[in-house]
This record gives C-alpha cells, sequence and structure tokens, in this order.
C-alpha cells in the first residue's frame, strides 16, 4: 500500500485515447492530493475485442468509470453491493449514481449562438452524432433551440448524420459539397466531425474562415493544432472533480444526482469571431 | 448573557463589515483610505484590518501612491474571493439545483439531482444528497449554506410554513441543515431568491435600480420582489389567484393563474389550435416554447393567439405590481422566458391597458436562467453573513 490511505480503481475502455488520457491525469493529481493511489484498468484497447475487469473491486476503496464502457446491469450490480462510485461523462437513468458530466446544453448551445451572433452564419450545416446516445440528443436539442431562437432552422438537406465518425462525416461532407455550396457555416456535435468537415472543405478550395466558418463541441490537440474553433470543458478538472466526488461518498457523505461543469468557448482560426482568438 | 458585551461584539462585527464591503467595492483600498471612508477611527480601522487578514478574507499587496504631503506609502488591501465558499440550492417540484461559489459569486461547480415524484421526508433527503455533491466539492471553508424553497417561508424562524409540491409543513430546515453541517444556513423562497439574484447578478444597472418585481412561471406562479436594493426581499406563490378570461363563448370566466399558464395547458390549447389550423408551424410532437416563438416569428396565426392568452393573466400580476410597487424592473422568469421579447412586449401592452396609461416606468427583461433561485440562495448567504453584495 505505500502508506497510501487507500486504493481507487479507474475503469476505462482505453487509457491512450486523448479524453481518457486528460480524466486520468485529473484523477491521479486529485487522488494524490488526498493520499489515494489509482489503479487503471482499460478494458477495451482493442475495441473489438474488450475483456471483463481485472480490478481486484473488493479491495478498492472506491471506483470510477470513465463513459459508458460498462452495461448498465453492470453498473447496477456495483450500485447495489455498495461500492462508492462515481461515474464520469455518463448517467444511467433511474440509477442514483452520482457523475461528473459537461453541460452539453448549454456548451453547445453558447457555440451555436456564437456562430450565429457573433459570426453571423445565416445557412448552417449541422453534423449530429450518434443519435442512440443521450450527448447527441442534447447537443442536437441545444442547437434546434438557438437556431429558432433566431428564427432560423437547419434546412433538412443540410442535416448531416455524422454519427460521430470522422470517416463518415469526411464522406458526407464532401457528397455535399458536390451538390451545393449555398451555406456559410458548419457545426459539429463533436470536432473530430468538425475536423473531417474541415478537410473536405479545404479540399474541396473553400476558404475557412472567409467563405464557411467551422466549430466543433468537445477539445483536444488535434483541434488545437488544425485551428478549430471548439467549446469545452476542462477535462482534467473534470477527472480532479471526480475524485472529489467519490471521496466524499468514501468518507460517509450520501449523495446522489450529476455535478455540472461549465464549457467556455475556445475561438480559433475557423470562425471569424474574435479577430483574435483567444479562450474565453 | 452579558447584554452589554454582546451589543459591542456586535458593533464590532457591523464595522468589521463596514471595511470589508469597502474593501470588496473598491471604496477605499489602504487603511486611511478606510477611515476615511466608514469615519471610524485609524487604530480601530488598523485592528479589524488585522482581524480580517487573520481571518484569510483579506490579504496585503503592494503599496499605493504618498499622500500630497509626501510621506510613507501606504500599503494596499485586497479582498480574497477565493477565502471562503458558499453553498445555494434551490428546491422544486422536479429537482434541487445547487450551486456551489466564491465569495464574489463566481460559480465555481453546480449539480442537480431529480426528485422523481418523492416528497416530505423523501424530498429532503434528495436535498440533502444534492448539498453533499457540493461539500464534496469544497475549495476552501464553506462560509454557509443558503436554501431556496418553493412554497411559504418563515425566513426569520428557519421555517418551511407550507410548500405543497414538496409535501412540507412547518419543517425547521435552517435548523436541521445547522445541525447537519455545523455551519449557518438561511432559508427563502425560491421566486424571491431569483429576484436577489437578478438584481445582484442581472446586469441591470445597481445605481438606476432601487425596486425589482420577478415574476416566475413554472408548475406555478410565483412573485418575489427586492425593494431599495438587496435591502429588503419577499416572495410568494400566486398560484390560486383567480383571473378572469374569455371562454369560447364568450362568457367570462375565472381560473386559477397556475392552471392558464401550466405547460400542460399551454400544450393542450396548442394542439386545438392547430387542429383548427393544420398549416400553422407549431409541431404536433415535441413542442416547447421556442416552437411556439420560432413560429410566432413566420407570422404564424395560432402562435399568435397563444402568446396573447398567455400574456393576458401574466399582464393582470404586473399591473397589481406595478400600480403597488413602482418596481424600475419587471423580469420574468422561468422556461416561459423562451417566450422572448414579443411575449414581454404583449405583457406591457396588455399591462398599459389595464392601468390606462400610455407610458411605463418599469422596464421589463427576462431571466432565462435555470439555476437563478440557487444563485439567489447563495447571494442571500453571502449578504447574510459579510453584507459585501
Amino acid at each position: 500500500m505505500n502508506g497510501a490511505r487507500g486504493l481507487i480503481g479507474v475503469i476505462t475502455n482505453n487509457q491512450h485515447e486523448v479524453f481518457q488520457q486528460a480524466v486520468i491525469l485529473g484523477v491521479r493529481e486529485a487522488a494524490a492530493d488526498r493520499g489515494y493511489r489509482v489503479v487503471i484498468d482499460s478494458i477495451a484497447e482493442d475495441f473489438t475485442q474488450p475483456r471483463s475487469i481485472a480490478l481486484d473491486l473488493q479491495a478498492m476503496s472506491g471506483i470510477i468509470v470513465i463513459a459508458n464502457i460498462l452495461p448498465d446491469e453492470h453498473l447496477r450490480e456495483l450500485y447495489e453491493a455498495r461500492r462508492p462510485m462515481t461515474l464520469i461523462s455518463h448517467q444511467v437513468a433511474g440509477l442514483p449514481i452520482p457523475s461528473v458530466i459537461t453541460d452539453n446544453q448549454r456548451g453547445m448551445g453558447l457555440l451555436a449562438r456564437m456562430m450565429i451572433e457573433q459570426c453571423g452564419c445565416r445557412r448552417l450545416v449541422y453534423i449530429r452524432g450518434d443519435m442512440r446516445q443521450i450527448d447527441a440528443v442534447e447537443r442536437d436539442q441545444a442547437v434546434e433551440r438557438e437556431l429558432m431562437r433566431a428564427s432560423l432552422m437547419i434546412e433538412p438537406g443540410l442535416l448531416l448524420d455524422g454519427q460521430f465518425e470522422p470517416a463518415l462525416t469526411g464522406q458526407l461532407m464532401a457528397d455535399l459539397l458536390a451538390r451545393r455550396r449555398d451555406f456559410d457555416g458548419v457545426l459539429a456535435a463533436d470536432f473530430q466531425m468538425a475536423l473531417a468537415a474541415l478537410r473536405a472543405l479545404q479540399r474541396a478550395g473553400l476558404r475557412v474562415p472567409e467563405q464557411i466558418q467551422v466549430a466543433g463541441f468537445g477539445d483536444g490537440i488535434e483541434a488545437a493544432e488544425a485551428g478549430l474553433t471548439t467549446v469545452a470543458a476542462d477535462v482534467v478538472e473534470q477527472g480532479r472533480r471526480g475524485v472529489r466526488q467519490l471521496i466524499g461518498q468514501m468518507e460517509g457523505l450520501r449523495m446522489r444526482g450529476v455535478t455540472v461543469l461549465n464549457t467556455s468557448i475556445i475561438a480559433r482560426a475557423t470562425t471569424r469571431w474574435p479577430e483574435s482568438g483567444a479562450a474565453r | 448573557m452579558n447584554a452589554r458585551k454582546v451589543t459591542r461584539t456586535q458593533l464590532r462585527r457591523h464595522n468589521r463589515l463596514l471595511i470589508l464591503r469597502a474593501i470588496y467595492t473598491g471604496e477605499a483600498n489602504t487603511r486611511a483610505a478606510l477611515a476615511q471612508a466608514t469615519g471610524l477611527a485609524k487604530p480601530t480601522v488598523s485592528e479589524l484590518v488585522t482581524e480580517l487578514i487573520d481571518g484569510g478574507l483579506v490579504e496585503e499587496g503592494g503599496q499605493g501612491e504618498s499622500s500630497e504631503v509626501g510621506g510613507k506609502r501606504p500599503t494596499l488591501l485586497r479582498f480574497i474571493s477565493k477565502s471562503r465558499q458558499v453553498i445555494g440550492a434551490s428546491i422544486d417540484a422536479n429537482a434541487v439545483h445547487a450551486v456551489l461559489v466564491n465569495l464574489d459569486g463566481t460559480v465555481v461547480a453546480e449539480h442537480t439531482a431529480l426528485l422523481n415524484g418523492a416528497r416530505g421526508e423523501d424530498a429532503f433527503d434528495v436535498l440533502i444528497e444534492a448539498l453533499n455533491g457540493m461539500m464534496a466539492q469544497l475549495d476552501a471553508p464553506l462560509l454557509c449554506i443558503g436554501v431556496g424553497v418553493q412554497g411559504f417561508v418563515d425566513a426569520e424562524a428557519g421555517i418551511v410554513v407550507r410548500s405543497s409540491t414538496l409535501g412540507w409543513r412547518r419543517l425547521p430546515l435552517v435548523e436541521r441543515l445547522r445541525v447537519r453541517y455545523q455551519k449557518a444556513a438561511i432559508l427563502a423562497n425560491n421566486t424571491e431568491l431569483a429576484a436577489l439574484a437578478q438584481f445582484v447578478f442581472g446586469g441591470q444597472p445597481r445605481e438606476s435600480t432601487d425596486t425589482l418585481v420577478t415574476v416566475r412561471v413554472d408548475e406555478t406562479v410565483e412573485v418575489g420582489v427586492t425593494l431599495h436594493g438587496s435591502d429588503y426581499h419577499h416572495g410568494g406563490e400566486i398560484g390560486g389567484l383567480l383571473v378572469s378570461t374569455a371562454g369560447a363563448d364568450g362568457q367570462f370566466e375565472r381560473q386559477r393563474i397556475e392552471e392558464m399558464l401550466r405547460w400542460e395547458t399551454i400544450a393542450r390549447r396548442a394542439a386545438a389550435l392547430k387542429a383548427e389550423d393544420p398549416r400553422s408551424l407549431l409541431p404536433d410532437t415535441g413542442l416547447t416554447y421556442m416552437h411556439i416563438r420560432y413560429a410566432l416569428a413566420q407570422d404564424d396565426r395560432a402562435a399568435g393567439v397563444l402568446y396573447d392568452e398567455i400574456a393576458g393573466p401574466l399582464a393582470e400580476v404586473v399591473a397589481w405590481s406595478v400600480a403597488l410597487m413602482d418596481p424600475d424592473f419587471v423580469v420574468l422568469a422561468g422556461d416561459l422566458a423562451d417566450l422572448g421579447e414579443p411575449l414581454l412586449e404583449r405583457i406591457e401592452a396588455q399591462t398599459r391597458h389595464l392601468l390606462s396609461t400610455d407610458k411605463l416606468y418599469a422596464r421589463f427583461s427576462l431571466a432565462e436562467a435555470a439555476n437563478l433561485s440557487a444563485l439567489g440562495a447563495a447571494a442571500e448567504a453571502i449578504q447574510t453573513e459579510l453584507s459585501i453584495l
């Protein structure tokens, strides 16, 4: 145990992915501050062959589960076994396991409103995610809401089902560009799809942001390198807050519900506002 | 108890808060300037500043300019907004919203827990579980907790007198929170707190806002008021108020205002209007206030009828509020605020008609934030403990 107060187990799909890496960094920092060691169980590094959990759950003081890697039934079993547990970026309807999430609706609404009000976009292409996921549905609702606020709607022909798949999105965007180019902005439900759309626009010879402005939800190194405007929460902070929530339970605080972290716009080169890109 | 000693303690606390407020607002940032601003003797100011520094609320940093006659440059004083944190929460029939804020009102984290039909003691448990969610996230010592409740409260006694939506009757909420968390707690009505939040954080010019009225519509209808800045505020539910409305046969009938403005009623009426006019842009499924607003912007007749029918009863409430209190601002809060400026314009026009006047001095605005009451609870808690806002 090396003098640690206990062990915190983290279950994730792939600890090497950008989002997971950042969450785990925050988890490690906050756990070390409070004298806990962290054990990672990365159970789907080969996503075609996910394995079962290898962690000795009985030896863990508490468990953090990142995203929707465990089936709801499995989470229910863990909850019913009264293991202190925190979910990060995931919620299970009808199961009061506390979680730490990013404010999807507010964040996406903020980005859509910026595209409309500050960037002046009037005819947007919207690339939505996998509508079986609550994140995709919430972001979709937020975009529709902001458009309606401005008396606008997405034309059916400008709504692309990217399903959170960059390759599919790139193809859909190329197909759209072959048919028509009468739009002034592209908004995507995640930044990977926005990047795929950006590449398709550039391949088609369109100038971004002069002719078309592009933005997407979430952020990562690739977005920064491409100069993509995004809206994001501090993911490392999400890991830190997740540990605090878990330790609170381990120390006897009964809790339920979601701790929601705010997002902020990271304006870069793919939009015309503001003139000089800066986080806000 | 020694009455004389208590009076001295209270006086010292009062003076300490005077100084803290002067530093917080930027009115004065040196010991000499504080003495001038507060009228307190310099040695008293020095002692109290030392107490504030020892308590971690104020820090010294840098040096100011010498006075015109020269001499030693004064040490500058700064308010430390992250030295304490406050939890504000609001509970209504659907959920508990909680916020963790620094002393300058910056929101550090938010927490939401659904009630899923919980009432009585079960609803109290959900409140505690949501507060615990914020307790776990504290970055600094907790100053106090503020809670807003939908219903009628006795703030001074710290008792929820009656909340029909939560099934609470004479619940000693403040005492139960104080015992559980060993911290000061305050209690107020949700809409009263929404009005306070609007006053403190809403962006209205403080110097020209003496009285502000907030009308909030969700499961019920509530009115909150701040008078003379943040000095006095009050709020209560008026969902049972009977309002006259013209029925289909042209006859006037009286209905409870919360029935008229409840979402289910509006959605039902929208469906009926859509049946009369199938070309209406109001969607058959998934209708929201924002859809109605969009339809109105496209000159949809059914949406226009809905706007007028919603504005009517609200104008009656606003007319009474304007006549009685002559507010500087009238703020519409709750989900209904999604109907936007066109609704405000209709309410204003109908209010003018009801009051037989061409001009209203009150300005109308919208508050869309879902956590407005929780923010107000935090503001009230900070104000009660430190008197700085």
